[in-house]
């Protein structure tokens, strides 16, 4: 039982569709009206059928009312960490403090070096997304003195100015399933991003990141509880249920309750593009899941 | 007088007054520019607040912003906006040079393979194209770019545009100019100096208010002899220009997005699915009033041809032309639900029918359509619609409740059986001669998982096929609706017909059940069934553009049986070797529920469909007349024949005469004369 008291989120991870490019926009604004509280986008630039990620954000952000918004996660090899610090603030300042920060080291190489940009070792690219989470914070420490100055191996700043800072105090959330990655994670972002369909072991490879992270938060002077565990998921909603996240909505707010409680997963993001999906696992799942999650908390 | 483009004038802000651009919109300014740090970010998000106005990034440092990434943010907001994007680039030229190289080169998806950039400045080794912008983005630069490859030019202050270098007259020039600036400055910016934006910068909305732009307006029309162009093209697409139409009097509203042969995107609106074309002007409205706005236009290009687009599948309807007019109606593709408890849905006219199954699933509900996703909802559903649930739910337009129209007139009207009954009774199978309707109201069915059968069986006996498939049609229940594809014999191979069935069931023992009836006219030879939501039968169509070559040869028939003697002559026929395409689709069941005289598309006792293709048209008309003792009339849609005799065969006499009477009511002009034209003052 791994518990680390976040309230609970829920999201969905929406295609980025280039054309029509509507129906991304269409299901986010379906998000927002259905209460919740997320609505995140891949981003792979080098994919032309997808929207470019960033863009599509900031006029998703103009469109919705209360959702939250963020990457899911954000190619850092395409995009500088200071031109993404600033973006997201500005983003930030605009929406009232509706943004957060999803990053991933990059994926795809090929598709990456195809487009211009340096291809990058795993080793590498665990360096480099390191320093750009240095950078990205020198960027939002508005009013520390003096400029920005970086000196890293894969990104350099030479006296740029500092801000804007966020509207609100901003997450950091990195796709990583790899010990280096996650100790990283541990010592210096604020939730972990990984997706069910990737973890080795299904959900019980959760223990393992948990596992990781903790360390590296406790060895760096943090409370685990610093870092928000997030997580993608697939499902299907069924009159009988056959599976995890295969049945009616009461069977998933079950299932996703039990891994909340079991492994201190606090964000579920639901791959959809499907408005009636999207209503029932607003209006359905996530009260049923909170209050089950409620009930065991009071409990305990 | 240097001034070669209509006067614009944009509100200037910086990124961090977005508030403003809602306003300035409100106010009339033509453009909103943003400058800053988080110039895009913030254009981005203004997009998401305004619907018109046209939206300037000004001041993008390269190679800061790297071309590539900029060139697929480019696209996405392009998209976004519905083409309303501009880009003012700064940089070193050299630099400049490469990144407009590359962001062109990136949008250019007619073009094959990857990207490659040899540098120096930017490597490219191989990225693919796309996506392409919804229209071409207007790049300018500042001071000494790249003006060749630039289609214009920036100047930060008046003093900079004086010392303007030499520009041809399609380039357009922008200046910033102060907002208290009088109208002697202002006129001489744009009079002496050509400048044909002018962009005036605005940190509260209270000031949107004191710049001078009506006086400006009205005393630069005054100086002008006659309206210049919304855009000024570069002598080389104006030298591709076909006579006889007024390019430079395209409504401002449409302007940016026409297309003309010179057009770096005209190869993906020359051609339709099946026709080769070269019309030339496509027009591309997005809102009612822009199709207002382009069917005025083309009543006053009464001697040119004319076709309205919807998704470029049409037969009958054109929809491309040599040298004339096309209004593409595309962008008019939404789809919303009105009524959850009706099943009301309400569609746009470039709506795919792909996109319309996959928008309805989630709600297990479908609309009948054709057998292809990639067609537009706007044609198939003013013509009929004959698809893979006909037999159970009747055609596409008997499913219709409501149709909003644009009339040849301009005027707009909505079309039901309460509203212009008259109109709603013609535009269900003779549409395309009464206006563009620029949205559709269908109550949709609920129809749950599918069975989807595609069989192939052997045709030694053409004929004894065709007439044991049609028997069983017509005993099977109307849960089953198909179609029928044969090609001519070819030697040393057995002949083989390709059978489709939909069974609307999710019970495996019903659809096996239905099936083996249709799966027994033959031999077997390979067979795949699976049970799949409607839309997944509809998800069959590419996302690219058209490329159509030549000119299509189809016959339609509506047949009422498949009897011994219409199948020995459909045998004959295929033997003929004149047609390279046979095939038959189901009708019957509900369609024929619905009486004669209620729609336009009147002939409803028929049980099959029957379209044929040749490439010759008179070896195929001698063929395709020794079957026609056997016909009752025929489905336009598949039909490429014009004139009385095709008219005759696609309506009745009650039901043409009441269309002609209808054409002179509400086309006297005859303006939609492109598909299955009924002139107003014919006869018969």
């Amino acid at each position: 039982m791994t518990d680390y008291g976040h309230d609970l989120l829920f999201g969905v991870f929406v295609t980025p569709t280039a054309e029509p490019v509507r129906q991304a926009v269409d299901a986010a604004v379906a998000a927002d009206r259905a209460g919740l509280d997320l609505v995140t986008f891949q981003d792979h630039p080098y994919v032309t059928r997808l929207a470019d990620t960033w863009t599509l954000m900031s006029y998703v952000a103009a469109r919705t009312e209360r959702i939250r918004i963020s990457g899911n996660v954000l190619s850092l090899p395409m995009r500088p960490p200071a031109v993404l610090a600033r973006s997201h603030a500005a983003l930030d300042r605009l929406t009232g403090g509706r943004i957060e920060m999803g990053l991933g080291a990059g994926a795809f190489w090929d598709g990456i070096e195809g487009m211009g940009q340096r291809r990058l070792t795993p080793g590498q690219a665990v360096d480099a997304l390191d320093e750009a989470i240095q950078v990205i914070r020198e960027v939002w420490d508005a009013d520390a003195p003096g400029g920005i100055r970086f000196d890293g191996e894969y990104y350099r700043v030479a006296g740029a100015k500092r801000g804007p800072a966020p509207a609100h105090d901003m997450s950091i959330w990195v796709g990583a399933y790899k010990p280096r990655m996650l100790r990283l994670i541990g010592r210096a972002a604020d939730g972990v991003l990984p997706s069910l369909s990737y973890l080795p072991g299904g959900i019980e490879g959760y223990t393992e990141i948990n596992r990781h992270i903790d360390g590296a938060a406790v060895e760096a002077g943090r409370e685990p509880a610093a870092v928000r565990r997030l997580l993608n998921i697939d499902g299907t909603f069924a009159p009988a249920g056959t599976g995890f996240l295969k049945g009616p909505p009461e069977q998933w707010a079950e299932d996703l309750a039990g891994v909340a409680l079991e492994h201190g997963v606090s964000a579920f993001i639901l791959a959809t593009d499907d408005p009636a999906v999207i209503a029932t696992y607003a209006g359905e799942v996530a009260p049923a899941a909170r209050e089950l999650v409620a009930a065991e908390r009071d409990r305990t | 007088m240097k001034l070669r483009h209509r006067l614009r004038i944009g509100a200037l802000v910086n990124s961090g007054a977005a508030d403003v651009a809602p306003h300035a919109e409100a106010a009339g300014y033509d453009l909103v520019a943003v400058t800053g740090p988080d110039a895009w970010t913030t254009l981005s998000w203004i997009a998401g607040r305004t619907t018109g106005i046209r939206l300037l990034a000004v001041g993008l440092a390269v190679p800061e912003f790297d071309p590539a990434v900029l060139a697929r943010s480019a696209a996405a907001l392009d998209l976004l906006s519905g083409g309303r994007l501009e880009l003012a680039l700064t940089g070193e030229p050299d630099v400049l040079t490469e990144a407009i190289e590359i962001i062109r080169g990136l949008h250019d998806t007619a073009r094959p393979g990857p990207l490659r950039h040899p540098g120096p400045r930017f490597r490219i080794p191989g990225a693919q194209r796309g996506p392409a912008p919804a229209h071409h983005i207007p790049i300018a630069v500042t001071g000494p770019g790249p003006l060749p490859l630039a289609d214009g030019w920036f100047a930060g202050t008046p003093a900079e545009l004086r010392a303007a270098p030499d520009l041809p007259g399609e380039k357009r020039r922008a200046v910033v100019v102060p907002l208290d600036s009088g109208l002697g400055d202002l006129l001489e910016a744009v009079i002496e100096h050509g400048a044909d934006t002018l962009l005036v910068p605005i940190s509260d909305p209270a000031d949107l208010g004191r710049f001078a732009a009506g006086e400006l307006r009205e005393a630069v029309a005054r100086l002008l002899p006659h309206p210049l162009p919304v855009v000024a093209k570069p002598a080389s697409v104006r030298s591709k220009r076909r006579p006889g139409i007024e390019y430079d009097a395209i409504p401002g509203s449409l302007a940016e997005l026409a297309v003309e042969p010179g057009d770096p995107g005209y190869q993906r609106v020359r051609s339709t699915y099946m026709r080769g074309g070269a019309p030339g002007l496509v027009l591309r409205p997005r809102t009612v009033a822009e199709v207002a706005d382009a069917l005025a236009f083309a009543r006053a290009h009464p001697h040119l041809p004319f076709g309205v687009r919807s998704r470029g599948h049409g037969i009958s309807g054109r929809s491309t032309n040599d040298g004339g007019l096309v209004v593409s109606v595309a962008a008019l593709d939404g789809i919303e639900i009105l009524d959850e408890s009706r099943r009301l849905v309400r569609i746009g006219p470039g709506a795919r029918w792909m996109d319309v199954a996959q928008r309805l699933a989630p709600h297990g509900w479908a609309i009948t359509s054709g057998d292809y996703g990639g067609v537009g909802v706007g044609g198939l559903a003013t013509a009929g619609g004959i698809g893979w649930l006909a037999r159970k739910h009747g055609l596409t337009i008997d499913r219709l409740v409501a149709a909003e129209m644009v009339l040849a007139d301009g005027g707009r009207v909505r079309a039901s059986h309460r509203e212009n009954p008259d109109l709603f009774w013609a535009v269900r199978g003779a549409g395309g001669n009464f206006g563009v309707v620029t949205a559709f109201e269908f109550e949709a069915d609920e129809v749950g998982n599918v069975g989807f059968a595609q069989l192939a069986v052997g045709a030694d006996d053409p004929a004894e096929l065709l007439v044991h498939w049609g028997r069983a049609i017509e005993e099977a229940p109307r849960d089953l609706s198909g179609q029928l594809i044969m090609g001519p014999a070819r030697r040393g191979q057995p002949r083989i017909a390709q059978l489709a069935a939909v069974v609307e069931s999710d019970d495996p023992q019903t659809i096996v059940g239905r099936l083996q009836p249709v799966a027994a006219v033959g031999p077997l030879y390979d067979q795949n069934v699976v049970l799949t939501p409607y839309a997944g039968i509809m998800a069959n169509a590419s996302p690219a553009g058209h490329d159509g070559h030549g000119e299509p040869v189809s016959r339609s028939a509506l047949v009422d049986h498949l009897t011994p003697e219409f199948a020995k002559a459909a045998a004959r026929l295929m033997d003929s070797g004149a047609a390279h395409w046979f095939q038959i689709r189901t009708v019957g069941g509900a369609v024929a529920d619905v009486p004669a005289d209620a729609t336009a598309y009147a002939h409803r006792s028929a049980n099959f469909s029957v379209a044929v293709m040749g490439a010759d048209e008179r070896r195929l008309d001698t063929a395709w007349s020794e079957l026609r003792d056997h016909f009752d009339g025929l489905y336009l849609s598949f039909e490429t024949g014009r004139g009385a005799r095709v008219l005759d065969a696609a309506f009745p006499p009650a039901t043409l005469a009441r269309l002609r009477e209808l054409k002179r009511r509400y086309d006297p002009g005859n303006l939609f004369r492109d598909n299955f034209n009924i002139e107003p003052g014919g006869t018969r």
